[in-house]
């Protein structure tokens, strides 16, 4: 199965999880991501899902001059971020304990 | 970086800008911040191995990525050039165009003028929501409208004055576009209870009210609610200079102080005749309450002119067979009642009180000074 389809549905969770412990820029997360395991996520759906974050008020955003190279935007988990994290955490957990169940030894 | 790796990189950038560019141009900004840096970055990861190619195919082409990172982002699906061609579909881009300006400048001229442009707002009204639902509905209408030579005019406009330092000011204001977007739906609110009071017209503000509220996020991302966000901004500036007019109104009328209109209003007798303990009619008298402020009232002279002041006694007005007469003067005369010895003289006089500080008089009735 293509992991990419799966991705799509939880890549707002992945990205806020990255994102909890430290605040980073785009490449920071998509780099966080590949090494927690993610090696199909796109870079520009990451983008897109920072931007998506961002615009639904779930993170706020500052820039950090870099010396050599453009400037970085960061993101930061903000408290609505938060929350959206650990309610859809939750909501995670029992659907993959779901599936767990339902496929039982036959995986 | 050297020079080809920075043409290539660039030429990347502007594929992606173009492929954007139905977005507003703000959220255009931020996205190249992003994702422009990280074209840029990944470019310099390759180093020697840098070709278009290679980051073509590293990414994906310029359309691609901007089309994987529109769906992440949720932005409204790019028009499709095919419909831009038709000539019919130009006719209704420049119509929705044209309704959004003329629906703005209407709402402003309904909230400023308290809706004495009723007939005009309604039409240009329904004209203004055709046109959000064509845009809404129509697929491939806002890059109709984006190819309109009038918006890039506009466009080129709002690029020149995003360089200019008026724009930098603008733009730290961009963090207090929530608190305007609350502020714009109560204007609305306001303007309802002004125009309508509670009536039908009422409902439909709040709802606008409503509607604004929802419009405001939803434009920085997605240009179709422009419809809904330019001509509701529109209606709450007009209010707004509304309401800051009436208040200049109030201010000048009342310059002592605002809260004159809640104490007691000034009692104003038609008119006030003021006699000195003599008996003696006072003319010209300035009156004033406990607080000094004048106790003025409106007076009507016979041709129309009139006077608001604290001057006493008025003028009378007669109006008989031969016209309008303005008589000066009293037109009764009074008996003083005799003073007690045992109470003070009446203070209500004119007479300077330094006459009558000597001890009480002891003949009762005679005036002890002559007024000057």
């Amino acid at each position: 199965m293509d992991t990419s389809q799966l991705l799509k549905g939880v890549l707002d969770l992945a990205v806020l999880a990255v994102l909890r412990k430290e605040d980073g820029y785009g490449y920071d997360v998509l780099r966080r991501l590949r090494q927690g395991g993610l090696d199909d996520v796109g870079d520009a759906s990451v983008y897109g899902t920072l931007r998506r974050l961002y615009n639904a008020g779930l993170l706020t955003s500052y820039v950090v001059p870099s010396e050599e190279g453009p400037h970085r935007k960061y993101y930061s988990l903000n408290e609505p971020g938060r929350e959206r994290l650990l309610e859809s955490g939750k909501t995670w957990k029992s659907f993959a304990r779901t599936l767990d169940d339902l496929l039982g030894e036959g995986a | 970086m050297n020079t080809q790796t920075n043409t290539e990189v660039q030429h990347y950038l502007d594929g992606m800008r173009d492929a954007l560019s139905d977005l507003p141009a703000a959220e255009v900004a931020e996205i190249m911040d992003d994702a422009g840096a990280h074209v840029v970055e990944v470019a310099e990861e390759m180093g020697d191995e840098f070709s278009l190619a290679a980051l073509i195919d590293r990414l994906g082409t310029p359309r691609a990525y901007a089309e994987e990172l529109r769906v992440a982002a949720g932005y409204p699906s790019p028009s499709s050039p095919a419909a831009a061609t038709g000539g019919g579909t130009s006719f209704v881009a420049r119509l929705a165009f044209w309704s959004l300006v003329a629906g703005t400048v209407v709402a402003f001229g309904f909230g400023f003028t308290r809706g004495d442009t009723l007939e005009a707002t309604v039409l240009v009204g329904l004209c203004t929501a055709a046109a959000a639902l064509l845009v809404f509905r129509q697929e491939g209408l806002m890059a109709d409208i984006a190819a309109l030579p009038e918006t890039k005019a506009v466009k080129d406009a709002l690029a020149r004055a995003d360089r200019s330092d008026v724009q930098r000011a603008f733009a730290s204001l961009r963090t207090f576009q929530p608190v305007w977007w609350v502020g714009r739906a109560l204007l609305i609110a306001a303007g309802g209870i002004l125009v309508y009071r509670p009536a039908f017209g009422f409902l439909v503000a709040l709802a606008l009210a409503a509607l604004s509220l929802v419009a405001g996020p939803k434009a920085r991302t997605d240009r179709r609610w422009l419809w809904v966000s330019l001509p509701s901004t529109g209606f709450a500036l007009g209010v707004l200079l509304l309401i800051l007019g009436t208040l200049m109104t109030r201010w000048d009328s009342y310059p002592i102080s605002n809260s004159t209109s809640y104490n007691a209003p000034p009692p104003t007798p038609a008119n006030i005749y003021v006699f000195d303990k003599d008996g003696k009619p006072l003319t010209d008298v300035h009156l004033y309450d406990e607080d000094g402020r004048p106790l003025n009232a409106p007076w009507y002279g016979c041709d129309g002119d009139n006077r608001h002041d604290n001057r006493y006694p008025r003028p009378r007005v007669v109006h008989d067979e031969t016209g309008c007469h303005e008589t000066p003067g009293v037109p009764f005369t009074v008996v003083m009642p005799t003073v007690p010895t045992t109470t003070t003289p009446p203070t209500t006089t004119s007479q300077p009180t330094a006459t009558e500080s000597p001890a009480p008089s002891t003949t009762p009735s005679a005036p002890v000074t002559t007024t000057g």
